[in-house]
């Protein structure tokens, strides 16, 4: 099956008596959406026991990660029950500790706390998502698709570019990428540029001796980010 | 309608399906309810924790009269909470509620537009409307 893995399963419990519920769900469609658009699908848990095949089979085939809200790991005891091991188990509870607390089940009273919370489930989920199909991934497939420089994730379907030695290299969702590191007050100057380039690396593979040059082309695209968000306000 | 149902909360179990619009006003259609228009008399609780087949939650879709909002046909909720042996009195699909909006752009699986709350609402008040007839001891239409 390796050789043929072109996508990841995520399953969300998306609890609907916590929170904790809300935000695997959320940051499950923040990977579908944004972070790993082209390697992941998602799964519907109650069709599972409703009886459909083709989520069954996909979840048999594929390698899956399940993101549960709890310790009780609804998702990945219903994921395992019926198509086997997973490859990844995340829960929502463990990443935030008691962060959740100051976050909303439904949509309509999201607030700062819960935007956090969900783009830190999500940072976690992508690199599980990174981890697993470097494991499904046989070493020399993997080194024939990074030889481009661009992340796991293939090509990126939108975002911004910034300019590496010369050349123009696009990453995925990089406004909203911006838009995470200034809601955390990553300050745009030198003392930011190194959180700057931790939180792109999580969306974007950088070799290490590609570092410095990303973290100041990052630093210059992110200054003109802030002054123009500045500008339009 | 047994009598020992009279004042006995109901329980509003959305699918909550993540691959469509649909899966999320089923959501938030259930907050609604539990929320703001009947929250001493609707609660809900986890189709994740029943699908696993947890005693507790399997016992509340028992001894609670269910209202279940699906998504789509497939009906996972209803489903699902059917398995379990618990009663559906009532079972709204989401889906079905779209043929009175025409043209409407409900939003996407991970945010609703005006649209979708206009949907969701609707959905919501006869949800409510149910699990008060419900709540009173009377029997609704499924």
């Amino acid at each position: 099956m390796s050789a043929e893995i072109t996508k990841v399963g995520i399953i969300s419990c998306s609890g609907e008596a916590i929170r904790e519920g809300t935000i695997s769900r959320l940051a499950t469609r923040r990977v579908l959406e944004l972070l790993r658009p082209d390697v992941t699908v998602t799964l519907c848990l109650p069709l599972f026991l409703a009886g459909n095949e083709a989520e069954r089979n996909f979840a048999k085939t594929h390698p899956t990660i399940t993101i549960d809200g709890c310790e009780k790991q609804c998702a990945r005891w219903s994921a395992e029950k019926h198509s086997g091991p997973v490859s990844g188990a995340l829960i929502v509870s463990e990443i935030l500790g008691t962060q959740p607390s100051a976050c909303h089940c439904s949509s309509r009273d999201l607030c700062q706390a819960d935007k956090e919370a969900v783009w830190a489930v999500a940072e976690r989920i992508a690199a599980e998502v990174d981890r697993v199909l470097a494991d499904a991934t046989p070493p020399d497939a993997a080194a024939a698709g990074t030889g481009g420089g661009q992340c796991a994730c293939s090509s990126p379907l939108t975002g911004g570019s910034i300019t590496i030695k010369g050349a123009k290299v696009k990453i995925v969702g990089l406004p909203l990428i911006f838009e995470r590191c200034a809601e955390r007050s990553i300050p745009a100057d030198d003392s930011g540029s190194t959180a700057l380039l931790e939180v792109v690396k999580i969306y974007h593979h950088i070799q290490p001796e590609e570092e410095a040059d990303y973290r100041s082309a990052l630093l210059a695209a992110y200054q003109d980010f802030r002054r123009e968000a500045k500008q339009t306000k | 309608m047994a009598n020992e149902q009279i004042g006995n909360p109901v329980l509003v179990i959305p699918c909550s399906g993540i691959g469509k619009v649909h899966g999320l006003i089923s959501r938030e259609a259930a907050y609604l309810v539990t929320d703001e228009l009947a929250p001493a008399r609707t609660d809900t609780l986890c189709l994740a924790l029943l699908v696993k087949g947890d005693p507790d939650a399997v016992a509340e879709v028992r001894n609670h009269a269910c209202i279940t909002l699906d998504g789509c046909a497939k009906a996972c909720a209803e489903k699902n909470v059917q398995m379990a042996g618990g009663r559906v009195a009532k079972a709204i699909q989401v889906a079905a509620c779209f043929k009175n909006h025409r043209g409407a752009q409900p939003g996407n699986a991970s945010a609703l537009t005006d649209d979708g709350w206009t949907i969701a609402r609707e959905i919501a008040a006869s949800a409510a409307s149910d699990a008060a007839r419900l709540f009173a001891g009377e029997e609704v239409i499924r």
